[in-house]
């Protein structure tokens, strides 16, 4: 059991989604306690795939394709821990990502979506050109401690201020910090629209939502 | 003018054209807007949701159709433009959100940017229009900023301007106001006046907004420059040839559309393909790998027998320093030399396109002379030649004194304009260093222009249609 998970480690930290979900699967025929399996294995694996990424030691494309990989293993293993009413155990914290209404630029999202994976963040993406309320309602369902909006074009950037607004008319603001990015934003936009948080990369962003979830 | 250099072989640039055909036949490319694929079913070609199947004779035929060159019209016919064939234009960059300061801040650009910088195109001897979306105005309510920045850039310069690619009902705008300058539609279908710079969404689609003002210049006879920014390694393989397949087939599915619509439409074919820096996915553009893209697509384009566009003066730098100096000079001199005919973003860019700034703006005027010269090449007459001064001075002695001298060298020679030459002793007195000397030199250029004067009743009827828009 020790060494399928030290396997499982292995495959996420070499980005292998085939592995992952071969070796997932493996858990639940064999009836191995899936949250072990998820602990032991994947999250270690991304945990060490983070470390190397902050010491320079990987690149991108690394950091990306253990993510998916994680995706695949949580997408196997998740149902499973449900259906044995078991608790997957705390993750850092979790955050809704997508780009907003009118702009279906991705990029910057699926790098951000990466590195929260990669930090031990639980990230649900809702993709591209995404309305207001469905942020907040997807915030909702998972029990979200962040929102994280991306808009890369000046003319979309209004959107991300139509996500606050829509927090504070139906009185959800304290619920969740709302994250802001993308090309043209700033910290000044960010303070303008009332927006809990900016970063200028994917990285930045997680330092921050270290910080602000610490407190 | 000095013979543009190739960097791919003939045999190379056919194995490009043979991926991007194949690219285009088996995989396919989206067009997320339904009168184009309107257009490309019409045309019999295979439509399957959004995503259109093209075939080899149908992107051959139409790439034929696209005029070699063509001459973009101005307000002053002297500043008319061909662009083609040996021809390079320069203009300012496109696009920048933000205004990076002398003293090392940046803020969001406004109205007041947009307008300084067209007055700065329109005072520049080697910038050759005034271009499009110099700065974005983020003062002014996104619905009516296009109005806004044609209105400025017919009001404060007579040079050619860019129209919006901000979707069909701006680009029509774009064309409206045209024609109120130039006195008519009809006029201007003939004569084209507005060139607006179409992006594909890479990898292998076009958006609805995109696609809009496409189909809207194509039809009222306006030029379009058809580009794809393929950031490799992230939009795109990380391969340099893998990169330009992609992006050629790109550019070669929008230069058919127009060709569809309006057989003969004057297009540009475009590329900003860059890297995704494998750290942080950023966009890269001040790269060796960049000048490459460059170089490649002014040779593609001549194989296809179009006008090339590249960008100019690219750089990575958050300021102006010699890092923002030395890679705009590789990109801005990969495009002049290998034979690019529009050079977008020639003058002002910082920060990968995040910003604009004053001062770079006037280095980068400085580079675009330099290059107007370095292009010029040799003069092999008898004033090139020079014997008769050389024999009258002989051995020993010097060419001061000499008559040639005093003459020609005004003519084979360039005065820098901002360029330091001076010894250091002198240059000690003030120590001002390019970013400073630019600094000062931006606000005398802007405090001494004088837009030229526009007709008060062509005015009247560009604010007439504004505040009808508005």
């Amino acid at each position: 059991m020790k060494e399928l998970f030290l396997e499982l480690k292995q495959a996420i930290i070499d980005g292998d989604e085939d592995i992952v979900g071969e070796l997932s699967q493996k858990v639940i025929d064999e009836s191995i306690n899936p949250v072990d399996a998820v602990q032991e294995g994947l999250i270690k694996g991304i945990e060490v795939v983070g470390e190397l990424w902050k010491a320079g030691e990987v690149f991108l494309p690394d950091v990306m394709m253990s993510a998916e990989a994680m995706k695949v293993g949580l997408g196997l293993l998740e149902p499973e821990i449900a259906k044995l009413g078991m608790s997957e155990g705390e993750s850092k914290g979790k955050i809704v990502l997508g780009t907003v209404e009118g702009d279906i630029h991705d990029i910057g999202k699926n790098i951000t979506g990466a590195m929260f994976t990669a930090a031990g963040y639980k990230v649900f993406d809702i993709g591209t050109d995404i309305k207001a309320e469905d942020f907040v309602l997807k915030a909702q369902e998972v029990g979200a401690d962040i929102i994280g909006a991306s808009a890369l074009l000046t003319t979309t950037m209004s959107a991300q201020k139509q996500i606050i607004d829509y927090l504070i008319e139906h009185n959800l603001k304290d619920q969740f910090k709302v994250f802001i990015g993308g090309g043209p934003t700033s910290q000044a936009y960010a303070d303008e629209i009332g927006a809990d948080g900016w970063a200028e990369s994917a990285d930045e962003a997680v330092a921050l939502a270290d910080r602000m979830l610490a407190k | 003018m000095l013979p543009k250099y190739n960097v791919l072989t003939e045999e190379q640039v056919l194995i490009i054209h043979n991926e991007s055909i194949k690219i285009l036949e088996e995989i396919g490319m989206e067009f997320e807007y339904e009168p184009a694929l309107k257009v490309f079913r019409a045309q019999g070609l295979k439509v399957e949701g959004n995503r259109v199947h093209f075939t080899r004779e149908f992107i051959e035929g139409k790439i034929k159709l696209a005029p070699a060159e063509f001459t973009l019209h101005a307000r002053n016919p002297e500043h008319d433009l061909v662009c083609g064939g040996e021809n390079i234009i320069y203009m300012p960059g496109y696009g920048a959100p933000f205004i990076q300061l002398a003293d090392g801040t940046r803020r969001k650009s406004t109205m007041q940017d947009y307008e300084n910088i067209v007055k700065l195109a329109g005072a520049s001897k080697n910038l050759h229009m005034t271009g499009g979306t110099v700065a974005e105005p983020q003062d002014i309510p996104d619905e009516i900023r296009h109005l806004k920045m044609i209105y400025s850039s017919i009001k404060n310069s007579d040079k050619c301007f860019m129209g919006s690619a901000e979707g069909r009902e701006r680009a029509q705008d774009s064309i409206e106001m045209a024609g109120l300058l130039f006195g008519g539609k009809d006029v201007i279908k003939e004569k084209p006046v507005l060139i607006s710079l179409i992006n594909s969404l890479t990898p292998l689609k076009y958006d609805e907004r995109m696609l809009g003002a496409l189909m809207a210049y194509a039809e009222a006879g306006q030029a379009v420059v058809i580009a794809s920014l393929v950031m490799a390694g992230s939009t795109g393989p990380a391969a340099l040839v893998g990169t330009l397949a992609l992006q050629n087939a790109e550019v070669l599915a929008g230069i058919a559309l127009a060709q569809s619509i309006n057989p003969g439409t004057p297009v540009v074919y475009g590329s900003t393909s860059a890297l995704s820096d494998m750290r942080t996915g950023s966009l890269s553009i001040g790269s060796p790998e960049t000048a490459l893209f460059i170089s490649a697509s002014a040779q593609i384009a001549r194989f296809y027998g179009v006008p090339s566009r590249s960008g100019g003066a690219l750089n990575d730098s958050k300021i102006v320093d010699a890092q923002a100096g030395y890679e705009s000079m590789m990109t801005l001199m990969a495009a002049s030399v290998t034979g690019i005919n529009f050079v977008l973003h020639t003058a002002g860019i910082l920060q990968y396109f995040m910003a604009i700034s004053y001062e770079k703006f006037m280095m980068d005027d400085e580079m675009a002379g330099m290059l107007l010269h370095y292009l010029k090449g040799f003069n092999f007459d008898e004033d090139g030649l020079a014997y008769d001064a050389i024999a009258k001075v002989g051995p020993g002695g010097h060419f001061l004194t000499q008559k040639h001298t005093r003459r020609n060298h005004k003519k084979e020679f360039r005065t820098p304009q901002l360029s330091d030459r001076a010894a250091f002793d002198a240059w000690s007195k003030e120590k001002l260093d390019t970013n400073q000397r630019a600094h000062k030199q931006w606000q005398e250029v802007l405090a001494n222009y004088v837009p030229p004067q526009l007709d008060e009743n062509i005015d009247k009827k560009l604010l007439e249609f504004i505040a009808q828009r508005s």
